[in-house]
């Protein structure tokens, strides 16, 4: 008998240690790097569960601050003490910005010297304003008047999401929008308005921001304007790879939300592509690549003045080219080298971040 | 793949709704790209006969438009000796993937009941068909009766 209870003993406790090792493994410690503005940059280890008032806790000891004096941006972001780690979206070996506030004192003369409309939010900032970016942006597809009047279900399918090509991984992967001063190209830097549509995101000087990345604000010129943020992206598949890990944006691949058939398959699948037609006619990415594969076989790919070598909707709808002819990296490797050979063959200006073959995708956000 | 997902997709709603005119739809079963059926014309002189074709479609298909052929012969100015059609929705130019094959069929039908002479394949049978209809109606009866297949029972 006791042989039997003590085989169940040591048998419950091994299940029980196989538990607690589980338990350690879920908590998925991050190793985050803290950037401050006077150029030092601390490394700490975070819990996701842990919110922002626990990480200025930690950070502000370290920076001879109380912790109420600091504040932690992040993707455009002033983060509220209640964002938890979870919440922020981050991934292992990102970088937080860790600013000193600035003496309320100064803030509100240099309100006083501001115009009247430029009204700023000071103190802390308020609970919509200081979500984290990935929490609070909408898809970028959605039209102004569906903005408007969301549902609250509907909201959780509508978050933004993003699709990019990353050349480590060397795959279509989920991208993580990121965004830094036009000017200093600082991370510490607060929008003032989400981004709406993709221009906002690709094209320049569209949302001007609060940078305080260097010790002196950067301005946008001698009246002292704001400067402009500057969106970019990163893989949110591989450890980021510090902050010049960028991954080239496929703006036309989208999260299908509204359920929209391939016009080739007539499939409904969650990823897909949607041409920049009026009509916005959808293909899924295997059709893509199959509609690229075949017009690439026909050496039916157009050179495009501003684009380079492009294809339009397969429909043949009126202004549908591809701009960003990154969208072809998702042909094999082998596919793209011919589709680089003929680009360079059909005497094409090389496409504008045009490093045709180099080994480090040029996606770098323009300067 | 996209052309046997599609193609298999096009092939069950062909076969649940039933056309009048197009019957017997029938694909190679490891080879989804080739497929034959029957075409039965309402109007005259082809009411009298139905007319077998191929459909074959390419590996790139929906991106490359489908070909039509006629398995039986037939007197038609928009249909040559070979059985080749000339039929402008599946031209290269023309072909949007989106369209489908029902689609098609459909403009073949009709092109068959109605005969387009301002672009035909076999310009003698165009011209006798604009100059001396009666003429025409009579030789392509008399073609269907001796080439055509019997035309299904209901």
């Amino acid at each position: 008998m006791s042989f039997i209870l003590e085989l169940i003993t040591s048998f419950v406790r091994k299940m029980l240690e196989l538990l607690t090792f589980g338990g350690k493994t879920l908590t998925n410690t991050l190793k985050i790097y803290v950037k401050t503005n006077t150029g030092r940059t601390l490394t700490v280890n975070l819990e996701p569960q842990w919110d922002i008032k626990n990480v200025k806790e930690l950070v502000a000891p370290q920076l001879g601050l109380q912790p109420d004096e600091v504040k932690i941006i992040f993707a455009g972001k002033e983060l509220s003490d209640a964002t938890t780690i979870m919440q922020c979206d981050l991934g292992q070996q990102s970088t937080l910005h860790a600013i000193r506030m600035r003496p309320p004192t100064i803030q509100r003369e240099k309100l006083l010297s501001m115009s009247l409309e430029e009204e700023e939010p000071t103190g802390t900032p308020t609970e919509e304003a200081s979500k984290p970016l990935n929490e609070t942006l909408l898809d970028l597809q959605l039209e102004n008047d569906e903005r408007l009047n969301i549902t609250d279900e509907y909201r959780v399918r509508a978050k933004a999401h993003f699709f990019v090509h990353c050349g480590q991984c060397d795959k279509l992967c989920n991208g993580k929008l990121r965004v830094r001063c036009s000017l200093c190209k600082g991370g510490a830097f607060t929008v003032h308005r989400d981004p709406e549509c993709w221009d906002d995101v690709l094209k320049p000087r569209r949302i001007p921001g609060h940078c305080e990345s260097l010790e002196i604000a950067c301005v946008d010129n001698a009246a002292g304007d704001p400067p402009y943020a500057e969106f970019y992206f990163k893989c949110a598949e591989h450890v980021s790879g510090g902050e010049k890990d960028f991954a080239a944006p496929l703006n036309l691949i989208k999260n299908n939300i509204k359920d929209v058939p391939c016009l080739a398959c007539t499939d409904v699948s969650e990823t897909v592509l949607v041409f920049p037609c009026a009509a916005q006619h959808v293909t899924c990415i295997d059709c893509f690549r199959q509609y690229c594969r075949s017009r690439l076989g026909d050496r039916q790919f157009m050179p495009h003045p501003d684009f380079g070598y492009t294809l339009p909707c397969p429909a043949g709808c009126e202004h549908s080219f591809i701009e960003e002819i990154h969208h072809f990296k998702l042909l094999t490797r082998e596919e793209y080298d011919r589709y680089q050979r003929f680009a360079t063959e059909e005497a094409t200006p090389p496409p504008p971040c045009g490093t045709l073959g180099s080994v480090v995708c040029s996606a770098l956000p323009q300067s | 793949m996209t052309a046997p997902r599609r193609l298999r997709k096009e092939l069950c709603d062909l076969q649940d709704n039933t056309l009048k005119s197009f019957r017997d739809i029938k694909a190679d079963d490891e080879n989804l790209l080739r497929w034959t059926g029957l075409i039965v014309p309402d109007n005259p002189p082809y009411n009298k006969g139905a007319f077998r074709i191929e459909i074959n479609f390419p590996a790139e298909y929906p991106f490359k438009p489908p070909k039509i052929n006629f398995k039986t012969r037939i007197y038609h100015p928009n249909i040559d000796e070979k059985g080749q059609v000339c039929l402008p929705i599946i031209s290269t130019e023309n072909w949007k993937p989106a369209t489908r094959t029902e689609q098609v069929v459909q403009a073949l039908i009709a092109l068959i009941n109605d005969p387009e002479p301002e672009h035909p394949l076999r310009a003698e049978l165009a011209e006798e068909f604009l100059k001396d209809r009666k003429k025409f109606v009579k030789n392509a009866e008399d073609y269907t009766k001796k080439h055509s297949e019997k035309r299904p029972a209901d």
